[in-house]
């Protein structure tokens, strides 16, 4: 019996296609997982199953009959619980309140029912082994408990149908098998448990059956008992994987960028660095481990508090991008939602403003339609026009207008921050040899990513970064997933 | 380009036609009289009121373009006003040194507004809440109730650079919508608005000095205020410390109904001022029809409504 049913869902957001005719069955009180890479369709699928997207064509049925799901609470109410990737809990809200938000227990004329939820709330903690109060606030809780917060939300309303979204991503190694054994208990409990993830050795671990997705379109079912890893790889990535480019680029004799001992408590210390002009570097290690935190003080986004910086010889010192981009040093953030773009601006807007501000130009330009258009054209952003707005791009698109903002500038450091997050492969491979061409040019560039695959075939050196500071340094060349994942992680558990 | 449909000011051009055809139409007098709504020196009677606003306007527009907020328009207007007038009236100054000091008085809200909301990171409704209390609270205790009449202490037929004085307020109005227009959209400080406003982390990502642009937009606004203030001193005669009540509602509604967006990121000085005039023709004319005089507030209200709904329908179906 199939507990939910795929039927050719089809679904769009503006030009990209995120699912295409996915068709495949979850059975009754299986563990089943859905694997593929970024961009694949995973979390889409996810929430046309909560109820929180609707699908464009196709249809969803729950044991075998077709249903339309009205929105969450209507998932809800058919027993479909969602564990989201993102914390979805109310931080201002006690842990009892958080659990029961939306659906409290009440009285006559809606009043509240307190003690009754509190103590159903203690029941589900205790269940969880989770060693909280139903009355602590959220917001002084771990991370990992508010996830698990998640699954208690879903127990309280009896779901038959448990769906988690990458829920490891910011788990430690013990937070994890907690979350396992939990995870156990419920599917002895009867609960049809749908595993999102792109961590194989969790999948191979928690699941009994693996779907790929890849690149919105279903792939393969395999049965964990008869599958190898490999066999997942090869559905998950389908094609032949990108090589190491091979052209020598001229790298400059004296250092472009150069960091020594910066530090800034508590998030990471004594960092020292340096890069050469046409020299690529990654900076790797786990979320968490500081990373991000080194380019936003490059940047003057948070001054450090100890330590010195120079650009091409000479001291740096910036208060803020601003400053930075004076000295020619840019920075692509992680976030181009958030961090990147002006969604109520165009194209043309958003591609000139950078380098606008940081000549500060006084009147806008005639020039600045040229100067768009060519960073189109020069940088093969697929956009209707310069005067189209961003939100019609796809991701990859769109993540090549942040890039591309900064290039009329032509910076000698680029600081990238996870460079192709969420992007399709196609755009990933064009967003890899925009920057091979900029190093090639003489860039310095200093590349943040958790893609271990894109550092390996990216950069020339690979500084590993863990709990804040540079654990090693290895050529890439000669540097393999297992060398660099052991020298960025502490407990062999949370390799990704 | 855009398409000349594309143009988000033209829609506030066309409800205002239509506003002022259904007028015209509604109080078409019988039997050859003269037209109460539709003949000049009424037309000038509703661009001087507006005026008040509108210069106003335009500073408030400016900062909701940049996602903030600002309440003291009508505290300022009352202060710079009441700060003139006590120093033409009772202090003898010339005019153009009071005018000068009732400027002054606006800047200084609008420095105090752009410290609270730059340096001290208050959220700007209530910086801008605060600074409107301060302001009011000054021009009582300037005034202590008392009440200059600046136009009756002027010359008798006195004109400022040869016009006459019912026309400056308007043409100033006028000039100061055309040169802000031209600086939010022709200057990289517009720009700076826009991007502050439509994304705040991506305009410091993007070398967009935020601060800088927060801190202009606010001193800016007030400005305008003080000198909508004086305006309202000299033109109107008015000086008095209950001045200009509430204006700061009806600036922002005139803002907003003239395309600007309270999320930031989206509106227009032209829209606003002409958000202004759309409001000065209803408050003109509706107290010309028998018994209209108690709905005009109402009708104010669901104005503002049906064209912020029609607004975000448009928009929606665009997308």
């Amino acid at each position: 019996m199939a507990a939910v049913e795929f039927r050719h869902i089809d679904k769009s957001f503006g030009a990209v296609a995120a699912l295409r005719d996915v068709t495949f069955a979850v059975t009754d009180g299986e563990a089943h997982a859905i694997v593929g890479e970024n961009g694949a369709g995973k979390s889409t699928l996810l929430k046309i199953l909560a109820g929180s997207l609707r699908p464009d064509r196709g249809e969803l049925s729950l044991d075998g009959s077709p249903v339309a799901l009205t929105g969450p609470r209507d998932a809800l109410a058919r027993g479909i619980g969602l564990v989201h990737q993102e914390m979805l809990a109310f931080p201002n809200l006690t842990v009892a309140a958080n659990i029961f938000a939306g659906r409290e227990i009440t009285g006559r004329f809606g009043r509240l029912r307190e003690a009754d939820m509190r103590a159903r709330a203690a029941d589900l903690l205790a269940r969880l082994h989770l060693p909280v109060s139903p009355d602590a606030p959220v917001d002084r809780l771990p991370v990992a408990y508010r996830q698990l917060l998640q699954v208690a939300r879903a127990l309280a309303f009896d779901c038959r149908i448990l769906a988690l979204d990458e829920p490891t991503t910011s788990l430690t190694a013990g937070e994890t098998d907690h979350l396992f054994r939990i995870l156990e208990n419920l599917k002895r409990d009867g609960v049809t448990l749908i595993y999102v993830s792109h961590r194989l050795p969790e999948v191979f671990q928690v699941c009994d059956r693996i779907t790929a997705l890849r690149d919105g379109g279903y792939v393969a079912t395999f049965r964990r008992d008869t599958a190898t890893t490999d066999d997942v790889v090869q559905a998950m990535v389908g094609r032949v994987l990108e090589t190491r480019a091979t052209v020598p680029r001229a790298i400059t004799p004296e250092p472009l960028l150069h960091v020594e001992g910066l530090t800034r408590a508590p998030c990471f210390e004594d960092i020292s660095l340096s890069i050469a002009g046409g020299e690529i570097v990654a900076l790797f290690g786990l979320v968490g481990s500081g990373r991000t935190e080194v380019l936003e003080t490059l940047v003057g986004i948070a001054p450090p508090t100890h330590g010195t910086m120079t650009v091409g010889g000479r001291p740096y010192a910036c208060r803020s991008p601003r400053d930075a981009a004076r000295a020619g040093v840019a920075l692509v953030p992680e976030d181009r939602q958030r961090e990147g773009l002006f969604f109520n601006l165009s194209l043309r807007h958003n591609l000139v403003l950078p380098s606008a501000e940081a000549r500060r130009q006084l009147l806008v330009r005639r020039a600045e339609r040229e100067t768009s258009a060519a960073l189109l054209r020069d940088w093969r952003i697929r956009a209707p026009s310069i005067d189209a707005m961003p939100d019609s791009l796809s991701g990859g698109n769109q993540q090549k207008v942040v890039l591309a903002k900064w290039l009329a500038l032509r910076p000698r450091v680029l600081l990238l921050d996870e460079p192709t997050k969420g992007v399709d492969v196609g755009a990933k491979y064009e967003i890899h040899a925009v920057v091979r061409e900029l190093a090639s040019n003489g860039a310095a560039c200093l590349m943040v990513s958790s893609d271990l695959p894109e550092v390996l075939v990216l950069a020339d050196r690979i500084l590993v970064m863990r709990e804040g500071r540079i654990r090693g340094e290895i050529a890439a060349a000669a540097a393999d997933e297992e060398s660099v994942m052991r020298l960025a992680a502490t407990a062999p558990g949370e390799a990704a | 380009m855009k398409k000349l449909w594309e143009v988000r000011e033209l829609s506030t051009v066309a409800i205002l036609a239509l506003e002022i055809a259904f007028f015209t139409w509604y109080l078409w007098p019988e039997g050859g009289r003269s037209h109460p709504f539709l003949n000049t020196a009424n037309g000038l009677l509703i661009l001087k009121y507006s005026s008040i606003y509108g210069i106003a306007a335009v500073g408030a527009a400016i900062v909701i373009i940049s996602g903030g907020v600002d309440l003291s328009p009508g505290a300022v207007i009352a202060l710079s006003g009441v700060v003139a007038g006590e120093l033409f009236v009772e202090g003898h100054w010339s005019l153009a040194a009071s005018a000068l000091a009732g400027l002054l008085a606006g800047f200084a809200c609008g420095i105090l507004s752009a410290i609270l909301v730059v340096g001290v990171r208050l959220p700007p409704f209530i910086a801008t809440l605060g600074v409107m209390g301060i302001a009011r609270g000054a021009a009582f205790i300037i005034t202590k109730g008392r009440y200059f009449d600046v136009s009756g202490a002027l010359p008798p037929g006195w004109r400022l650079l040869g016009i006459p004085l019912d026309w400056t307020s308007p043409i100033l109005m006028i000039v100061l919508a055309l040169i802000f227009q031209w600086l939010m959209t022709g200057f990289q400080w517009g720009r700076a608005v826009f991007a502050v406003g439509g994304n705040e982390t991506a305009a410091l990502f993007s070398g967009v000095s935020v601060a800088r642009v927060q801190a202009s937009v606010y001193t800016i606004a007030a400005v305008l205020a003080a000198m909508s203030g004086i305006a309202l001193a000299v033109v109107q005669g008015q000086g008095k410390a209950d001045l200009a009540m509430g204006y700061e509602l009806d600036i922002i509604a005139s803002a907003v109904v003239g395309g600007a967006s309270l999320a930031g990121g989206r509106g227009s000085v032209a829209g606003a001022v002409l958000g202004t005039l759309i409001f000065g023709v209803l408050r003109n004319a509706l107290p010309q029809i028998p018994g209209a005089t108690f709905y005009d507030r109402l009708i104010v209200g669901l104005v503002v409504i049906v064209i912020v709904v029609m607004d975000q329908l448009l928009l929606r179906r665009r997308k």
